[in-house]
């Protein structure tokens, strides 16, 4: 790039050092807008570094990344709904959080103070993308919805029965939660953190005291290392299992539904008996557990393995089922490149990328990725499959390794704590990356980007040209949570 | 045959959980506690329902869509906050587009299961309670 270009526009360093981290391959990790005007962006590089490029805002605009990287569309949507900054050059800056009852004025990330809210008495709809033309039928469904869900407002552009586009309008479940852990000390903030999201909290928990450790130079001891990578499977497996038992009702095969169901109960009651949670809530801030309770853990899995081995036998050979699971919700390699898929749905295009091979937590293990291309709901199905079973290889290591005494694990947080660290893990949805700014033992700034807000994007797009119909089938091979995305 | 006296049908809303409170609702219809045989079960519309489960501390987002099913349920009716933050004693309350309850939009409710979240079985007994009484 000449130097006269740089001077005619000041935001072209600012994209062209995101996009050679694209090109690079490099993982991008999140997009965090300050108070003080600044933007930054993250990126995990194959080495395991993390990168930061920054911008700051001039008149409350930055330079839109969107144009060049879609995957940041929702992102710098996000930051001009909560911070009131102007992404210049997004093609779409339709509200995406914010809803018609928010005061125009009140911008929450910018606001210091909590005084009361004047809610204006409105509809929180907010405008609709959809396809015009003849034939066409617009179809809405939610926010609440007919059966246990959470809270999501979809609307289907629909050609006969086929599914042409889908507008999803989350953030129904949108409560604060990064502006409510400002001002929060650490401990303030363990329950908070734990509560992000039920489905991915150990992920959220390691995230948290990864940023944390890292500011305090703390040491982790290899016994509390092994015990971490136990609850991270733990959880893998739980959700996998929620989901590996879902996807047969979408297809109306009951007995793999509710024969996983009971296998998610039965691993789920084993959990909570050893780690005292049935969701693992709060588990990892607790450090003095899993070697008094290997020999309860071995028993557990070993419990667990025989039963799992008949259910898989059960999926496995249901020919019909796997035939109704292929070809529908097709996410291609490209497409699942560009719009910035993340976990079981990038995998599931061919794409090997989990993130444990870069956290230095699983330096002594050998991350399995399962070689899957198909990109459709049997493709994701299988991703799961294979990786219920490294989960179930990777505790049996862990524990193989938690032996000797009880050691007293004990450290103290610093008061002081102050600087700004950046911490990820592979959730079971996805890449999870957290970024927390504290001074003095004070939360100034926490940003989450979870590995569901990534994908909810890329299940828009998998739901086009299919039948309506196959809608609750391919939302169930994503199965994305709404609170990690909403916050 | 035995004649059933009751039977109890809820409606669900989340008003802003972290889904925990619903995977523990989904339990419930698990083969393991199987509220169905107790003649208690989720139906699809509020107008066929006898009660409103209600979990998450009610966004300001799902305050109107809240507001609108639970005047669609029909009387007599029960209002059930399930879990903590339905309970108005949840870790985000104070958060800035949290309600902070099912209380502060609606009603006080007519049952309160606490817990974050609540075990599947204590909200089975609950439920068993309120249609024998
Ligand atoms: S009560 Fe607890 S489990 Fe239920 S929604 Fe609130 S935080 Fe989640």
């Amino acid at each position: 790039m000449s130097e006269a270009s740089r001077v005619e526009n000041p935001y072209n360093e600012w994209i062209n050092d995101n996009i050679s981290h694209k090109k690079a391959g490099d993982v991008w990790l999140a997009l965090t807008g300050y108070r003080d005007g600044q933007i930054k962006s993250h990126w995990l590089r194959a080495n395991g570094r993390i990168d930061e490029v920054k911008t700051a805002c001039m008149d409350a605009q930055f330079a839109s990344l969107t144009p060049s990287l879609p995957e940041v569309a929702w992102d710098e949507r996000e930051i001009h709904d909560l911070f009131g900054y102007h992404p210049k050059g997004h093609p779409d800056l339709r509200p995406l959080v914010r809803t018609p009852r928010w005061p125009a004025s009140f911008y929450p990330m910018q606001k210091q103070s909590d005084d009361h809210i004047e809610w204006t008495d409105v509809e929180p709809d907010n405008p609709a993308k959809v396809v015009e033309g003849e034939g066409i039928t617009i179809m809405k469904v939610g926010p609440t919805h007919a059966g246990i869900i959470e809270s999501g407002h979809f609307v289907f552009s629909i050609i006969g029965e086929n599914i042409l586009h889908l507008d999803a309008h989350l953030f129904q479940n949108h409560r604060g939660v990064e502006k409510a852990l400002e001002s929060l000390s650490v401990q303030e903030a363990k329950p908070l953190i734990s509560r992000i999201c039920g489905a991915d909290t150990v992920s959220h928990q390691y995230n948290f005291l990864s940023a944390v450790e890292q500011l305090a130079g703390r040491k982790v001891p290899e016994m509390i290392e092994w015990q971490r990578i136990i609850l991270l499977e733990s959880e893998r497996i739980l959700s996998h299992l929620n989901d590996l038992a879902q996807i047969p009702a979408g297809v109306g095969f009951t007995v793999a539904h509710q024969r996983g169901l009971a296998m998610k109960e039965m691993w789920q009651k084993g959990l909570s008996a050893i780690f005292g949670h049935r969701f693992l809530f709060d588990a990892m801030y607790q450090e003095k557990l899993a070697v008094s309770k290997k020999e309860q853990l071995q028993q557990l899995l070993a419990s667990f393995i025989t039963q799992w081995h008949k259910w898989r036998k059960l999926a496995d050979r249901q020919q019909g089922f796997h035939d109704r699971m292929r070809g529908v919700g097709v996410v291609k390699r490209d497409d699942a490149e560009q719009l910035g898929a993340v976990g079981v749905a990038l995998r599931a295009a061919g794409v090997s990328v989990d993130v444990r091979t870069l956290m230095p937590l699983y330096r002594h293990n050998r991350i399995h990725i399962p070689q899957v291309t198909g990109g459709d709901v049997e493709a994701r199905f299988q991703v799961r499959l294979q990786e219920v079973e490294h989960s179930i290889a990777l505790i049996r290591n862990a524990l193989e390794h938690l032996q000797g005494n009880q050691q007293d694990t004990s450290w103290s947080i610093p008061d002081d704590l102050t600087g700004e660290a950046v911490s990820y893990s592979e959730s079971p949805h996805g890449l999870n990356a957290h970024v927390m700014q504290i001074q003095n033992g004070v939360i100034l700034r926490y940003h989450v980007k979870s590995g569901a807000y990534r994908n909810w994007p890329v299940l828009a797009f998998a739901v086009a040209g299919n039948a309506v119909a196959d809608f609750p089938l391919i939302n169930k091979s994503f199965e994305l949570c709404y609170s990690c995305a909403d916050r | 045959m035995i004649q059933r006296k009751k039977s109890l049908q809820c409606r669900h809303v989340d008003a802003g959980s972290c889904n925990a409170c619903e995977q523990e609702l989904t339990a419930l219809l698990s083969k393991e506690l199987d509220i169905q045989h107790y003649g208690i079960d989720i139906v699809a519309s509020p107008r066929h329902a006898d009660a409103l489960l209600v979990t998450g501390p009610v966004t300001d987002t799902m305050q109107p869509a809240l507001k609108k099913v639970w005047e669609a349920v029909p009387k007599p009716r029960q209002l059930i906050a399930v879990g903590d933050c339905a309970a108005g004693c949840g870790v985000f309350q104070k958060a800035y587009a949290s309600h902070g309850g099912v209380d502060k939009v609606l009603e006080k409710p007519d049952q309160t299961i606490l817990g974050c979240p609540p075990d599947p079985e204590k909200i089975l007994d609950t439920l068993r309670e309120l249609m024998n009484s």
